[in-house]
């Protein structure tokens, strides 16, 4: 938002991205690789921040409901999605929204959370996907023990990171990032201990 | 009595066109759709309305533009356009700032003075990387969690910090490295694995922009320009804006 508002031109200067975006350009690509199997046989509902999705729609015209389910979809079988009623751009808030989850106002907090955890809890998943940092932490530090949410709460790229197939690089490649990072820590003084 | 004509009201000072008065149905969509309707009497058509009247003071006053959480569900549903949004939050930012409720505005004074919202060093945040790396690097994370996954090795693994001509320069939530930094290393592992060429600021490296939340425009602007002035400085082409 700040950037249409003040800096416009950093649109031309850098390609600018969600973390959507990201994360579906590596499945699309074959950039990365993730195992199905891992979640398999567990149901998951997705919670819609708002940021990225109704309030960026508004002011920008854009939102991500489509990347979402799709890397969804890359470890999900659609069956295992029950999505929340409502959800999407009609979605409701975690209740920590807009600065709420520093805010000393903890009963109208809760008071709110608790539309989004008896949605969750309607749907019966046993997995939900919160991209948001704040919108995580009230549901699995607030609302999960308020309103008994026993869905497992992850970051969506936390998903991604859980089920990567991983293929560790190659010696060549080793050899020159560990050749950058010990520049790099030569320029900022960090010193590591070995421990061999 | 004759009827009061609300659009010939001088603008106020939350900046809502005196037009709004017609503009607005009154109709009550946004109160319907609004989680916090009825807490301390308000809802978001009585804000519209209050303001209007010319009691904004009141508005700026109560706690309810801090309970609201900026959701936009009541501005998503007016069939009028009215901005609900801009309104609510432009009663917080005529809020005097030492009446800011919580901790939102110290985190403001905090991030402008030290470059994040927690005012975690310079040393310990690069020393913190460094040595989480390592631990991923190695394969010897250990979490505490009773149900948490052994990490594999992940041979060649460090955070790259300011570094140069790196593709793609991501920001850090301040919570993570002070409380939950094993946290940090999702992402590490997906640009593990896309071989992605990324880095992450030395300085100024918050993530979380706690003006949007606490009405403070000159502090929102200086964080935004700020993530601005870091991809410049690496020469990075891409930026990724935080969660």
């Amino acid at each position: 938002m700040g950037f249409t508002k003040w800096f416009p031109e950093a649109f031309e200067e850098f390609r600018c991205v969600s973390i959507y975006d990201v994360l579906k350009e590596y499945l699309e690509t074959g950039r990365i690789k993730v195992d199905k199997s891992k979640f398999a046989g567990k149901k998951v509902t997705l919670h819609e921040p708002c940021n990225y999705f109704r309030k960026s729609q508004m002011s920008f015209g854009q939102h991500y409901m489509e990347e979402y389910r799709y890397i969804i979809k890359h470890l999900f079988n659609d069956e295992d999605i029950v999505e929340m009623e409502p959800h999407g751009l009609n979605g409701i808030c975690c209740g920590a929204g807009g600065g709420a989850w520093a805010m000393p106002y903890t009963k109208e907090r809760l008071d709110y959370g608790k539309w989004k955890a008896d949605q969750i809890n309607a749907t019966g998943a046993e997995l939900l996907c919160a991209p948001c940092h704040n919108c995580r932490d009230q549901i699995m530090k607030a609302l999960s023990k308020e309103f008994n949410v026993t869905a497992r709460v992850f970051y969506l790229w936390e998903m991604v990171a859980e089920a990567l197939i991983i293929e560790p690089w190659s010696e060549e490649e080793v050899k020159k990032a560990h050749e950058e990072r010990d520049a790099q820590y030569e320029r900022d003084g960090v010193e590591i201990e070995e421990e061999e | 009595m004759e009827a009061l004509d609300l659009t010939k009201r001088p603008k106020n000072k939350l900046a809502v066109q005196p037009e709004w008065a017609d503009v607005c149905f009154t109709c009550g969509t946004c109160a319907s759709g609004c989680a916090v309707t009825g807490v301390d009497g308000w809802d978001p058509r009585k804000a519209v309305r209050a303001v209007l009247l010319g009691l904004e003071q009141e508005l700026i006053d109560s706690r309810w533009p801090w309970i609201c959480t900026l959701c936009g569900r009541c501005q998503y549903a007016c069939p009028q356009g009215v901005q609900l949004l801009s309104l609510l939050r432009n009663a917080r930012t005529h809020r005097e700032r030492d009446k800011v409720p919580g901790v939102i505005h110290k985190g403001v004074v905090m991030n402008l003075e030290r470059g994040n919202n927690l005012g975690i060093p310079e040393f310990d945040y690069l020393f913190l990387l460094a040595d989480l790396s390592k631990e991923m690097e190695e394969g010897t994370v250990e979490l505490e969690e009773e149900d948490a996954e052994e990490y594999p090795p992940y041979p060649g693994f460090y955070c790259p910090v300011d570094k140069e001509g790196a593709n793609i320069i991501v920001t850090i939530n301040s919570k993570e490295p002070m409380g939950e930094p094993y946290d940090m290393m999702f992402w590490w592992r997906i640009f593990y694995a896309a071989k992605e060429s990324w880095t992450v600021p030395k300085q100024n490296w918050e993530g979380v922009n706690w003006g949007l939340f606490s009405g403070d425009d000159e502090a929102m602007k200086e964080q935004v320009g700020r993530v601005i002035e870091n991809a410049r400085k690496v020469g990075a082409k891409t930026l990724l804006y935080p969660e």
